[in-house]
């Protein structure tokens, strides 16, 4: 009974880290950067989704369409006011770019929706009362998690295989050149990769807030966690970043478990140190050369 | 159809081009040689706009197109089949020639012209749905070319197609050049394989040192052992 109830917790929380993933991948993907601010974006998106939901008293769907619209407008933002001008410099500069942005949003965050201390809790989606399915047990709200997680996961994978703007992005991340000799305006393409990545963190922040509790440096340990998931699966492969997530997630909850629950917070880098040692350029990671 | 007038082009303090001129008459195929390092992958990407020039017109059929960005550049009718063959191999075949399409709304005309690439390459056809990483050098070549002729051209800049291609598909790209120029395209093509320049252009212009050395009708000029030993290295 604890192995299963173990299982499906780490299943969904897992569900969380690879959609955190996604949006690190995508981002490293076509621009080769590694967004450090990926985990302020999430906690913005929180915060946003509690005002609209808890603040303003709208239905969590349309808290969710809310946070997820603006996170995709954050991240067009921060594309043209951060990484945009340094369009032409080293990625280093890029990379601590999304540092410096990861302290602005921290610093909004906290004069916004207050101070250090504050943690704000979500009300839950669904009842507390736990359903039996033969020997596992299930809380219905993780179980609204991982399907949400899910429908968020196959959304993305129809956008990047049937749109154009999908297969743009594909086809930059294979070779800029290439895609600016067929016209292809690759700054607008990397400006969509940020707006993607800050979307798909917005959406994994909402299904989250119920689970977890708000407050404004809640971002980084989820980053390194997503990190963590995105490393696992290679950096740049999207399945791949959903498989690490889902490793993540359930060798944590296992750690919690049967070791202790301080154990949790190593369990992902163990991880990581497993596959790295084993595959050293990730589980779903072909042949790539690494540019971060 | 193609007026390239004093381009230069520098990368910070270093001078690529000098002073590049040359014209690309409608309907011909021109070549543009050079030993390493001489500056011919510099002016393709001048012309596409991969580099802005510092000074100097590039003028397709009169329009300016120096200074401006590739997708607008694409859009007045020069494409460039990039060295090495550069196709994007995570996207299949199919999906590598629709997206040299991007830049286009007409339907109708894109479908034509997939058709024709199909025509042109049949082995394409065959392989439309396999990732185009798997293909061989020589097919990824007729991909890239296919996938610029999607942009719907009228001058072709071509970098090296012959390059790292095996002797005996060399045959074939010379035919198929041949053959897209029968189709009314002009063609300029850069290339270190004198053999290959010779056999597809009437005029060719020889570049050194980021300037124009010699220019002439093709079969004069590549014959001629004294350009050969001077300015390509033969």
């Amino acid at each position: 009974m604890l192995f299963s109830y173990l299982l499906v917790s780490g299943i969904t929380t897992g569900a969380l880290y690879a959609l955190i993933a996604l949006g690190i991948v995508i981002v490293n993907k076509a621009s080769g950067v590694i967004n450090f601010a990926h985990g302020e974006l999430l906690m913005v998106a929180g915060f946003v989704a509690w005002t609209l939901h808890v603040g303003l008293q709208l239905p969590y769907g349309v808290a969710l369409l809310g946070t997820v619209a603006i996170g995709f407008a954050v991240g067009v933002l921060t594309d043209r006011i951060a990484f945009r001008p340094l369009a032409n410099a080293d990625l280093v500069s890029l990379v601590l770019a999304t540092v410096g942005l990861s302290f602005i949003l921290k610093g909004t965050a906290r004069l916004i929706w207050g101070g250090k201390a504050d943690y704000l809790s979500f009300p839950p989606l669904t009842q507390a009362e736990p359903i039996l399915l033969g020997p596992l047990m299930i809380i219905p709200q993780q179980l609204v998690v991982t399907a949400g997680a899910l429908a968020v996961m196959i959304a993305f994978a129809a956008f990047f295989r049937l749109t154009t703007a999908g297969k743009m992005m594909q086809a930059t991340a294979d070779n800029a050149k290439a895609a600016k000799l067929v016209g292809i305006r690759t700054d607008r393409v990397y400006m969509m990769a940020f707006a993607v990545g800050s979307l798909i963190a917005a959406a994994a922040a909402v299904l989250m807030a119920p689970l977890t509790l708000l407050y404004p440096d809640m971002g980084f340990l989820l980053f390194v966690k997503g990190f963590a998931a995105a490393v696992v699966g290679g950096l740049t492969s999207l399945p791949g970043a959903v498989l690490g997530g889902i490793l993540v997630g359930v060798v944590e909850s296992l750690a919690g478990g049967y070791i202790h629950s301080s154990a949790m917070e190593v369990a992902p880098f163990l991880v990581i140190m497993a596959v790295l040692i084993v595959r050293p350029t990730g589980l779903l990671d072909f042949a790539k050369v690494r540019r971060v | 159809m193609l007026a390239v007038q004093h381009l230069k082009v520098a990368y910070g303090p270093t001078e690529v081009l000098r002073d590049v001129s040359f014209d690309v008459p409608e309907g011909k195929i021109v070549a543009l040689l050079g030993g390493n390092g001489s500056g011919k992958t510099t002016v393709l990407n001048a012309l596409t706009g991969l580099v802005r020039p510092r000074a100097g017109s590039v003028r397709l059929k009169g329009e300016e197109c120096a200074g401006k960005r590739p997708d607008e550049i694409i859009r007045a009718g020069i494409a460039q089949v990039p060295q090495g063959r550069d196709v994007w191999p995570s996207m299949t075949v199919a999906e590598n020639l629709e997206l040299g399409a991007v830049t286009r709304r007409d339907r109708a005309a894109i479908a034509e012209d997939l058709e024709a690439v199909y025509d042109l390459f049949p082995q394409l056809r065959e392989k439309r749905k396999r990732r185009a990483g798997s293909l061989s050098g020589g097919e990824q070549q007729m991909v890239a070319i296919g996938r610029a002729l999607m942009t719907r051209p009228r001058c072709l800049l071509m970098d090296e197609p012959s390059a790292g291609l095996a002797p005996a598909v060399v045959g074939d790209m010379v035919d198929a050049v041949l053959e897209l120029n029968r189709r009314n395209l002009t063609i300029l093509i850069v290339e270190q394989n004198v053999g290959v320049a010779a056999a597809v252009a009437e005029y060719a212009h020889v570049l050194q040192n980021g300037e124009i050395a010699v220019s002439g009708p093709a079969d004069g000029l590549l014959d001629d052992p004294a350009v050969l030993r001077s300015y390509l290295g033969r």
